[in-house]
């Protein structure tokens, strides 16, 4: 797939922006903090109702941004995406929320359009699939447990409507279980019936649980066949990276959701005394991680710089390639910043993925020189300066 | 906007019913000093009126003390009526609900108002809501169905979920709305027509 048209007002540095986008490599480049990011922020955000790098929606809207009579400030992203399924058009608005003094506050709302009729957030996601690298994705690697389910959850969510929902279902159950548990703990209430209290809360995390659960087990087991292989070409060794799921509770080798349910609902109870006690839900795919091994070195805890690297790589890659192996359809690479911390041998292969037939690829960089003629021949290369793009 | 200094300005009464006013929902400082500087200006028998009818709210309504239903009185018209099925309790999260359960006119029997659904994430548990008073009824009236009508969200389903557990082992048949309602909706939202059919399609718990 590949967007057509990004159209963002008062998004981040940018006032007004209507950029239209080739299918295959577009190269933002310029000063920093001139607006190359928030190009790949708004594409990400519109792909994922999520930014990337902050935490709330209303950062988004430009700061400068007026409103107009009556109407608080407010940001918008639009595009145009064109897939095998057909053409389709997405848009966010995201505005600031005022107080009834009309002075602004820190809470914005958001409306979101598909084709434009109004859709909820978690419609949008799967409209347009992106796959987006930053030099802080070594995170993934060495970071906490929270940083590799949300790979794992990104991607899901973007190939299965059911997962993203699934998924906001279950999270949504662990905090209301979690504070049923504390109320105990903290001895507000008697510990009176608190299996037949616990029991609905235990049985919609089991089966949403088994679901998410089973999800990713198919997914690793995808990854694993792709990003496998992959490392060993990025990184040159023979040995291949091995993904492992690490459950929080035992699987008993089972692998389909309606089992998965039904082990965690027994895990749930065999942990019963551990949860009162501690008045938090500690098991199931909110307590999951992933762990990633070449022969038996464990790369998060001892591998080097380089080696978390290809991992990184070999991991967004694979992404990728999970993405177009389920769904036919090639999601749009979005490179931040990435080939000027990448060495040749692992910018060759970013390179020759990028340049594949039918990749749509947008990436930022500040200086050109980091690039071959031939790479920059083959490009749609665009300046940004203080929020406006320049063709060049 | 009156912050603590202009407050000092203010005669104290004055400043007293800001401050009340501020207290209510969906008004802010600015919104309370326009309301009271309103009744300021306005004829004395305008804010006599406005008194009168907050008391006299607070001190005439009650809760019905069979099915909790807001009323005026120890017993609500509901619960009142000859004509009404007295074999039948329908349960409800709200009294808003009982409106829009009446605006059916599918419904001859009970109510039963919990006021509230299970939430724990706002503090909401089982003992804030008139579980144990539904159960006495159930033990105590002719009653041989009880209809779980809570809302059909994840804290409606929790709710209604604990209550067949209670409900269970009194021999009483228990019943639940279809799911002609949209989910994640309110029942007080629900067209007449939905819900009426919603109530006509239960289903045996
Ligand atoms: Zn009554």
């Amino acid at each position: 797939m590949h967007v057509t048209t990004l159209s963002l007002r008062d998004f981040r540095n940018y006032q007004r922006l209507d950029l239209q986008l080739s299918p295959g490599i577009t190269l933002l480049y310029g000063p920093n903090a001139a607006g190359k990011t928030s190009v790949l922020e708004a594409l990400y955000y519109l792909a994922t109702t999520r930014s990337p790098r902050i935490t709330a929606d209303r950062e988004l809207v430009r700061w400068e941004a007026e409103g107009e009579a009556g109407v608080t400030p407010f940001a918008r992203v639009a595009a145009e995406v064109q897939r095998l399924a057909g053409r389709v058009r997405l848009e966010v608005i995201v505005q600031r929320r005022a107080d009834e003094d009309g002075q602004l506050t820190n809470t914005s709302t958001r409306i979101v359009r598909i084709e434009k009729r109004p859709a909820r957030a978690l419609d949008l996601v799967g409209q347009l699939r992106v796959v987006l690298f930053t030099p802080a994705d070594l995170t993934l690697v060495d970071g906490p447990p929270a940083e590799r389910r949300r790979y794992l959850d990104i991607t899901l969510s973007q190939i299965d409507p059911h997962y993203v929902r699934t998924l906001a279902h279950y999270q949504k159950l662990v905090q209301q279980r979690n504070s049923l548990l504390r109320s105990w703990r903290e001895r507000r209430r008697p510990p009176r019936a608190v299996d037949d209290e616990l029991a609905y809360w235990d049985q919609e995390l089991s089966a949403a649980g088994g679901y998410v659960l089973a999800e990713r087990l198919r997914a690793v087991a995808e990854l694993n066949q792709i990003a496998g292989p992959l490392f060993c070409a990025i990184s040159g060794g023979e040995t291949p990276l091995t993904v492992t799921y690490q459950p929080s509770l035992e699987l008993g080798g089972l692998a389909d959701s309606g089992g998965l349910a039904a082990r965690i609902g027994q895990a749930l109870r065999a942990t019963r005394r551990e949860e009162l006690a501690r008045g938090q839900t500690l098991i199931g795919p909110h307590r999951d991680d992933l762990a990633f091994t070449v022969g038996t070195v464990n790369l998060g805890r001892y591998g080097s710089r380089g080696q978390q690297r290809s991992v990184t790589l070999a991991l967004k890659l694979g992404e990728a390639a999970l993405m177009r192996q389920r769904s036919g359809d090639t999601p749009v690479l979005l490179l931040d910043d990435l080939l000027s911390e990448l060495d040749a041998e692992r910018r060759a292969h970013m390179l020759e993925v990028i340049q594949r037939p039918g990749q749509q690829t947008l990436l930022t960089a500040t200086d050109l020189a980091d690039f071959s003629p031939e790479f920059l021949a083959a490009s749609t290369r665009l300046r940004v300066e203080g929020g406006r793009v320049y063709p060049s | 906007m009156t912050s603590r200094s202009d407050n000092n300005l203010i005669v104290e009464p004055v400043a007293r019913l800001i401050e009340e006013f501020g207290k209510l929902p969906g008004i802010g400082p600015k919104t309370a000093s326009r309301l009271t500087f309103f009744l300021l200006r306005a004829e004395e028998e305008q804010s006599r009126a406005l008194a009168e009818a907050i008391q006299a709210m607070r001190e005439q309504v009650t809760l019905c003390t069979r099915c909790f239903n807001i009323t005026v009185g120890e017993i609500c018209p509901v619960c009142a009526s000859p004509t009404r099925d007295q074999t039948k309790i329908c349960v409800v999260e709200e009294p808003l609900d009982v409106l829009a359960i009446e605006r059916t006119g599918a419904y001859r029997g009970l109510y039963h108002v919990l006021h509230g659904h299970i939430a724990p994430l706002e503090g909401t548990y089982r003992e804030d809501l008139k579980i144990d008073e539904l159960l006495a009824r159930v033990r105590g009236e002719p009653v041989d169905e009880v209809i779980l009508a809570t809302n059909p969200n994840t804290e409606g389903e929790a709710t209604a979920f604990l209550l067949l557990k209670d409900l269970a082992p009194l021999g009483v048949r228990v019943t639940r709305l279809s799911r002609g309602l949209p989910t994640g909706g309110d029942l007080e939202w629900a067209d007449p027509d939905t819900l009426g059919s919603a109530l006509e399609g239960r289903r045996e718990l």
